[in-house]
């Protein structure tokens, strides 16, 4: 037998044998590239995976839930940027509240830069930035006489519909503040509020192999020189026979 | 394994916030200051509430139910300023529409925090909204180019232009 012969048999025998072993991973690769492709109108980026032993595999440890905000009939509780206002869960990367208080028709919900505003059925209904306050940062806030009273670095101001504020009275403001968590609440809401990780980015790290730590680009890698070996063997094979046809 | 694992991730993902460019607030005009800008004062807001019919015509235009139910918003007898907010690919843009006899004045884009699409600030973007108003199905009455790289940045822009455009038709009655 030739050698020309023998080589044509071999590259033959190794072109199956590394297609039929890099299949499943080609496939899994070709999946994740496209889904990946399509992530925004697949709304990938705003979906996250809650699982504690997802955040531990990324590094990101966990925030512990201690306090809740507390007035007349609501709760919040927050940790890892998420928030539980009376039971119900927020999105992400809400800033950490520094108090919470009932008024007579919404509950309004403070951080040092912002105010959420949300009816009593839990909708928001409007999220105050830093150029809608009278000032930043909020250090409190509290009721008065059915106003919503916060007290900022300039000054203690009051308003009834968080729209249009006046310097207040600093008498009988009953002031929101923290009150701790039983240990039982505190498991409870750890579990409500684990860490997320956006589904796009596992998705990307699994394509990349990053997922699988230090080696796992190095996989991927491999079956990239796969694929260029299958490509390039599979290429020569087809002109040979074609070659070969043409002589005969 | 898993602790041999976190290691590299934790150095992959330092590396990644140096290397790539970083995801964060670029405030290229603070919201205040546009609302003054248009009227050379900066009047007390007013309240547009989305009713339930206003939030499926919001919802249709958004593709999502609109964040909140109260909007803010300015005027005087002619013109009416909206800030609105909409995710372009991962984090909320901040526009500035100014809304004159049912057309669109100017658009500003105030606060952009994507790590990348800034282009839809320029003005070769934005004077394309100069004078767009309502077609019939809420659309605007003509297109917008795109962006190469910021496609989902220039749908949320007119996605914006059409929500204030809509906002400014309701306040009216």
């Amino acid at each position: 037998m030739s050698p020309r012969v023998l080589l044509l048999l071999f590259l033959r025998r190794w072109h199956t044998r590394i297609g039929l072993a890099a299949v499943v991973f080609f496939l899994f690769l070709a999946v994740t590239g496209v889904v990946l492709n399509h992530a925004a109108e697949l709304g990938l980026d705003n979906r996250h995976v809650y699982a504690s032993w997802l955040a531990r595999w990324y590094g990101i440890s966990a925030e512990r839930p201690r306090h809740a905000f507390r007035s007349g009939g609501h709760d919040l509780i927050a940790a890892n940027g998420r928030w539980v206002l009376d039971g119900r869960l927020s999105g992400e990367k809400f800033p950490p509240p520094i108090g919470l208080v009932e008024l007579a028709d919404m509950v309004v919900v403070a951080s040092s830069t912002s105010l959420y505003l949300y009816g009593k059925d839990g909708v928001l209904i409007d999220r105050l930035e830093r150029n809608a306050l009278p000032g930043v940062p909020v250090q409190a806030i509290g009721a008065g006489a059915s106003q919503l009273i916060l007290r900022t670095a300039s000054g203690t101001f009051e308003s009834s519909d968080a729209l249009s504020w006046k310097r207040a009275p600093r008498d009988a403001i009953a002031w929101s503040s923290p009150a701790d968590l039983s240990a039982a609440e505190g498991e409870r809401y750890a579990q409500m509020l684990e860490p997320g990780v956006s589904v796009q980015r596992v998705l990307l790290d699994v394509h990349s192999g990053r997922f699988a730590g230090r080696y796992g680009p190095l996989v991927v890698d491999l079956l990239a020189v796969f694929l260029s070996v299958l490509s390039l063997s599979g290429a020569w094979l087809f002109f040979k026979r074609k070659h070969r046809r043409e002589r005969h | 394994m898993i602790r041999a694992a976190r290691s590299p991730l934790a150095v992959l993902a330092l590396a990644l916030a140096l290397v790539a460019p970083a995801a964060r607030s670029e405030v290229y005009q603070e919201p205040a200051a546009f609302i003054t800008e248009v009227f050379g004062l900066l009047p007390a807001p007013k309240v547009l509430w989305l009713t339930k019919d206003l939030q499926a015509q919001a919802a249709a235009i958004l593709g999502h139910p609109p964040a909140q139910l109260r909007q803010r918003y300015w005027s005087d007898a002619r013109r009416s300023v909206w800030i609105l907010e909409e995710t372009g690919k991962e984090e909320l843009i901040t526009a500035g529409f100014v809304v004159a006899d049912g057309r669109i004045d100017h658009v500003r884009v105030l606060v952009y925090r994507e790590s990348r699409g800034q282009e839809v600030r320029q003005s070769s973007f934005l004077k394309q909204f100069k004078n767009a108003k309502l077609a019939p199905g809420d659309r605007l009455d003509r297109d917008i180019d795109g962006i190469v790289g910021a496609t989902l940045s220039v749908g949320a822009m007119e996605r914006m232009a059409r929500l204030a455009l809509l906002f400014d038709r309701i306040s009216h009655g």
